[in-house]
């Protein structure tokens, strides 16, 4: 069945959440809210569907949008293999994450503005997905991060939330500042803000990349992401797990073919660097979600140093893999969180009696983030690490430090993953007896299940233990790199055994350990921000605050009181200068006048006596 | 009497008549100023539905013999009633009478003194749409100094409590401005004909209609060779023909030669600089900002609205007609110090706005910051930055009514605007705490809302300037940066958390409306129309670029040859 996706069905697929969010914005805390959400979600993964068998040729509609003079912007959509994976995928999840909602939300007094946020941010990553220009792609990114303030900050009256929905939108605005000048830049160097195929200097490709850092929280920018799981959980596992910090993946699989050769070192190592950066974050952390956004920075580090290596295809097919065992992750998470009415995991212990739907489905699924073999995970970090290892056989021994950096911290992975199943399900239980805690409904359970059967390797290779000849990569159009040593399979199924086993046995640190607190505080990055960004800034805001009132008022308000001052000194002036002139003058003219009378008096001798006298003492004063 | 000369005497004839009705009778009043500026609108909607997009030239043109005076061997001196809209100006007048419109719905809350507020508000209206559709430089400049009178006292009399200092401030410095573009005029003035009213005295044509391209470069040829009689030479306050270099007189003090040299630089550039200084004052530009902040802590919301919705806009619109326009060479010379000032004012006004405790203020710096952008896309001579000033100015004019009116609905029911004296507001005003949530992503650059179209378009005329270095374009990046810290520290701070009011604002209210009532039906009725024409002009950008553009591009001619 070939056919090209008509124009009315793209209208539709956009259009169609944004109504629901219209919808929704007002309706309170109405039931039905969540179905219409639910449905408008189903619709789309509908249409996404059945897009997905259309020709591999990637479809564009266009119209102008601005335009003056040789400048043009179109509103320009476009829809290719990868797009059409996005589409099903940020769908899939959604869909999942809404029916786990209804349930996980149903006490929640304002869950119809919960949906309408949800669909706003469905709306603007399908924006995303379908942008077909620089700029449009920009605008719906932009709009991403306004739905994940909202979602963020959904539980506005807690000032964390609060204090979290405003840092991730600031972080990322950091990030779109400078992604926006690579887009100026791209306009500049090609005349347009069409996806170009041509490298562009290092610099732009930088600025582009820019945004990817704050969007997929790569380093430095990547601390708003455990700030952001204030949010409600589902929103957790949505859109800062599977969807939306992957949306800076999928910028860059847009624009690899415009980055230089140094642009994608410099990805790379930032990819690296986060990699390793935020697992060993993840390690003493206590809060359950923490782990797991730490977790997700560190993998999204893995996806950033595969498209860096140029392994665009491995990239991708882990972003894939990621989305459902992550968002898997998140949601079991949010069922130990419904059970237990906390997040901090030494207060958990045991649960696996309590909870065994959860416990199971959590393990697999964390197996899969691990690595372990059979399950989705292992195939797709097989793919990047294979990549990595060809990629640095091309560089010399130097750059063979990027991929056993990256294998040894998806070891790291195993470690902190092991460590989190076992305080959440082993052990004693600690504070959980009171609550007696039970299983969620099965609207909740199911989405979990679903996701936990999508995280088995079989689904998306035949071949369990290798992803070459996986049917996924090849309907995104991509190959995977060929490369890679051969050990490094079983090398890397050791390690995860052995960060499996480290995980399980290690002792929690004394709360005073140097290493365990840098691991909580993540490398004091915030403090560093605080320290080098937020502190100077407001500093300077101060500074120019009181230089306005001081010195520019001082100055305008000493020119006023120059002027008045200089005011009061003429009429001064006037008051005894001129006029006093004035009046001395007619003073001096009136006795003039009497002298010269009694001098008119007088005989004409006495004229000619005066007269000499007067100009003598003139002269004498002149000369 | 035509359309524009309408918008223009409409509102001064009913200032005279709240002002000649005896008594005090707000209502009457209230809604004479209704009608008034609701046909203001209808005119320039109208306009807007005469004018034809994509002819650059003046449109709607009247003119009338103002005042003509042979002055012998010195020429004669002609003053226009001249009044006429291009693309440039357009959409600015829509935007004044829509402003106006929502500022005397915000006028509601004024009870005394109503004869003498709704007659100078009126008096102000009229003044504003004669400064944007004037183009005799005369007749502008007559307008632009009316327009202080009823600033200052609208300030002065309905204002806070430091009304006075604001007040006076407001209007010195603005004298100042005034006093340099006045000296440029007169300038401008001793050295320009009028190339049709000179070619009839010099006996060149019978009657203006005969006057053609050739008639004007004949005279034009004469009028350098030294050929034409000084006598006959018509002098003329004319812009249009001040735009025109073959115009100046040879030898004169402004002549394009620039041989007229003051302190060892071109007086064209002095002059430049005068006139750019005084327009520069009014938009502001840092550092002749600081009559902003106070001007508009202290006048009452709706001044405040017109002030940041219409006001400022005359001084990017000074930038584009008469410091730019009259002075491309100058405009050249000095892009990168004047975008440079752009920058500084983008970031100085955004590093302000994220230091203040009172809403007003952080919204007047933010003004500030914004305002930086037009001078920075004016500063760029390219077609994107123009029209990209243009728009960030109707834009920030949308914008700045909507902050400012979202500031007086909380004025209005506690007395109280400090920041630090409300947390979680979103519970108790729930309607209000999303409008102010609109107004300030949209401010704050958010797509779909105007901010971002406008900030983009100067930026990208910026980063494309031939005239201009990149770090320009890097630095000012910061403002989008700054705009989101400020805007949403603010949302933070103020809607989101428990709630809580500071008690002593609570206690203050004095008005009618309970303390913390969500929005009432006239403050919708005002906010959300702005909503949507942002959303509007947001979306469809056309909207302004295809009004802007023939005329940008016609204005940009001006910089091809150099």
């Amino acid at each position: 069945m070939l056919h090209t996706l008509p124009i009315q069905l793209l209208t539709a697929l956009l259009g169609l959440p944004f109504m629901a969010f219209g919808l929704l914005f007002g309706s309170g805390n109405r039931s039905l809210a969540g179905w219409v959400a639910v449905c408008t979600t189903l619709l789309g993964l509908g249409i996404s569907l059945y897009a997905l068998p259309t020709p591999p040729h990637t479809q564009i509609w266009s119209t102008d949008w601005i335009h003056f003079q040789q400048l043009t912007v179109r509103l320009e959509f476009r829809l290719d293999a990868i797009g059409k994976m996005m589409l099903v995928l940020v769908h899939g999840v959604a869909l999942l994450v809404q029916l786990y909602s209804l349930s996980y939300m149903h006490d929640d007094a304002r869950k119809g503005r919960y949906f309408a946020y949800l669909q706003l941010f469905v709306g603007a990553m399908l924006g995303i997905i379908l942008a077909g220009n620089l700029v449009i792609l920009y605008a719906f990114w932009e709009l991403v991060g306004l739905a994940s303030l909202l979602l963020i900050g959904f539980w506005y009256d807690r000032p964390a939330a609060a204090a979290a929905a405003k840092k991730a939108f600031l972080m990322n605005r950091i990030g779109d500042a400078a992604f926006l000048l690579g887009i100026l830049m791209t306009y500049l160097n090609t005349g347009s803000f069409d996806f170009g195929t041509a490298p562009l200097p290092t610099i732009a490709g930088v600025c582009l990349f820019m945004g990817c850092v704050a969007k997929s929280a790569q380093f430095p920018l990547l601390t708003w992401l455990p700030d952001a799981m204030e949010g409600p959980t589902p929103v957790s596992a949505l859109l800062h797990a599977a969807t939306m910090v992957a949306a800076g993946i999928f910028l860059l699989a847009r624009i690899h073919p415009m980055l230089s050769p140094d642009a994608l070192l410099t990805i790379t190592l930032v990819g690296t660097l986060t990699t390793v950066w935020a697992g060993f974050s993840a390690l003493f952390q206590s809060d359950i979600k923490r782990v797991l956004a730490f977790s997700t920075i560190s993998q999204l580090g893995l996806m950033v140093a595969a498209m860096g290596t140029g392994n665009v295809g491995g990239a991708l097919f882990h972003l894939l893999t990621h989305a459902f065992f992550k968002a898997g992750l998140f949601l079991a998470a949010g069922s130990v969180i419904h059970a237990v009415h906390t997040q901090d995991m030494h207060q958990m212990g045991g649960l696996r009696k309590a909870l065994p739907h959860t416990y199971l489905t959590y393990l697999i699924c964390a197996a899969a983030l691990a690595g372990v073999p059979l399950l989705s995970g292992f195939l797709s970090k097989e793919a990047i690490l294979g990549g990595a290892f060809g990629w640095a056989d091309e560089r010399g021994w130097l750059a063979r430090v990027v991929p056993i950096t990256l294998l040894l911290s998806s070891g790291l992975t195993a470690v902190y993953m092991a460590r989190q199943v076992r305080l959440i399900f082993f052990g004693q239980p600690t504070n959980t007896t009171v609550l007696s805690p039970h299983e969620p409904d099965w609207l909740m359970r199911g989405p979990v299940w679903l996701l936990t059967i999508l995280s088995v390797g079989f689904w998306f290779s035949l071949n369990p233990l290798s992803a070459h000849s996986s049917w996924v990569v090849q309907a995104i159009g991509q190959t995977l790199p060929e490369g890679g040593p051969v050990w490094l399979a079983p090398v890397s199924i050791v390690l995860v055994g052995l960060g499996g086993w480290l995980g399980f046995r290690l002792r929690e640190p004394a709360a005073d350990s140097q290493l365990a607190q840098a691991s909580q505080q993540y490398g004091y990055l915030d403090q560093a921000y605080q320290r080098i960004i937020t502190g100077p800034t407001l500093w300077l805001a101060s500074l120019v605050t009181r230089t306005d009132r001081r010195v520019v008022d001082g100055v305008v308000d000493g020119i006023g009181l120059g002027t008045v001052m200089l005011a009061h000194l003429i009429r001064f002036l006037d008051r005894f200068g001129v006029d006093g002139l004035v009046n001395g003058a007619g003073k001096v003219a009136m006795g003039v006048g009497q002298l010269t009378r009694s001098v008119q008096g007088g005989r004409i001798q006495t004229y000619i006596a005066t007269a000499l006298a007067v100009v003598i003492l003139v002269l004498w004063l002149l000369l | 009497m035509n359309l524009l000369s309408l918008l223009i005497f409409i509102p001064l004839v009913g200032a005279l008549v709240v002002a000649l009705v005896p008594g005090e009778r707000p209502a009457l009043f209230r809604g004479i100023a209704l009608a008034v500026t609701v046909i203001e609108v209808l005119l320039s909607a109208l306009a807007y539905w005469q004018y034809v997009p994509g002819n650059p030239d003046y449109q709607l043109l009247e003119q009338a013999d103002w005042i003509t005076l042979p002055l012998g061997s010195l020429g004669v001196a002609s003053i226009d009633y001249l009044v006429g809209v291009d693309g440039i100006s357009l959409p600015l007048v829509i935007l004044s009478a829509v402003v106006m419109l929502v500022g005397v719905v915000s006028s509601w809350t004024i009870t005394q003194r109503t004869k003498a507020y709704f007659s100078l508000y009126l008096l102000l209206t009229g003044t504003i749409m004669g400064c944007f559709l004037a183009l005799d430089f005369f007749l502008f400049f007559l307008f632009f100094e009316f327009m202080l009178l009823p600033m200052y006292f609208l300030i002065g009399l309905w204002g806070g409590p430091r009304r006075e200092y604001a007040s006076i401030k407001f209007f010195l410095y603005t004298l100042a401005g005034s006093v340099l573009i006045l000296l440029v005029m007169i300038s401008l003035y001793l050295s320009v004909m009028d190339p049709v009213s000179t070619a009839i005295n010099a006996g060149l044509i019978e009657l203006a209609g005969d006057f053609t391209a050739d008639v004007r470069q004949l005279l034009q040829a004469q009028l350098a060779n030294g050929q034409l009689n000084p006598s006959l030479i018509v002098h003329t306050f004319d812009w249009r023909y001040m735009a025109d270099g073959g115009n100046y007189l040879p030898g004169s003090f402004l002549s394009g030669a620039g041989e007229v040299l003051i302190g060892g630089m071109p007086s064209r550039m002095l002059a430049f600089w005068a006139v750019f200084l005084g327009f520069a004052i009014k938009l502001p530009i840092v550092p002749f900002h600081t009559w902003l902040p106070d001007a508009h802590v202290e006048a009452p919301t709706p001044v405040s609205v017109v002030l940041a919705g219409v006001l400022l806009k005359i001084g990017g619109y000074g930038f584009i007609r008469v410091a730019w326009g009259l002075f491309p060479d100058a405009g050249a010379e000095y892009a990168t110090t004047l975008a440079g000032l752009g920058t500084l004012t983008i970031v100085y006004g955004g590093l302000n706005a994220l230091a203040q405790y009172d809403l007003k203020k952080m919204i007047a710096y933010s003004s500030v910051s914004h305002m930086g952008f037009v001078l920075l896309g004016v500063a760029s001579i390219t077609a994107e930055g123009i029209n990209g000033a243009v728009y960030q100015m109707v834009s920030h004019g949308i914008l700045s009514a909507m902050l400012f009116l979202l500031t007086g609905v909380l004025y209005d029911r506690t007395h109280d605007r400090r920041i630090d004296s409300y947390r979680g507001l979103m519970t108790p005003m729930p309607q209000y705490a999303t409008l102010t949530a609109i107004a300030f992503f949209a401010s704050l650059g958010l797509p779909g809302f105007p901010g971002f179209i406008g900030e983009l378009f100067t930026l990208m005329g910026s980063y494309q300037s031939v005239y201009l270095p990149g770090w320009i374009t890097a630095v000012s990046t910061l403002g989008i940066i700054l705009a989101a810290a400020y805007f949403l520290w603010t949302l933070q701070r103020m809607f989101f958390g428990t709630t809580w009011v500071r008690s002593q604002s609570t206690l203050a209210n004095q008005t009618d409306v309970e303390p913390l009532a969500d929005l009432t039906a006239r403050e919708r009725l005002m906010l959300i129309p702005l909503a949507l024409i942002a959303l509007s002009i947001g979306l469809f950008p056309n909207l302004i670029f295809d009004l802007t553009n023939s005329t940008v591009a016609r204005w940009l001619l001006a910089f091809a040859v150099e």
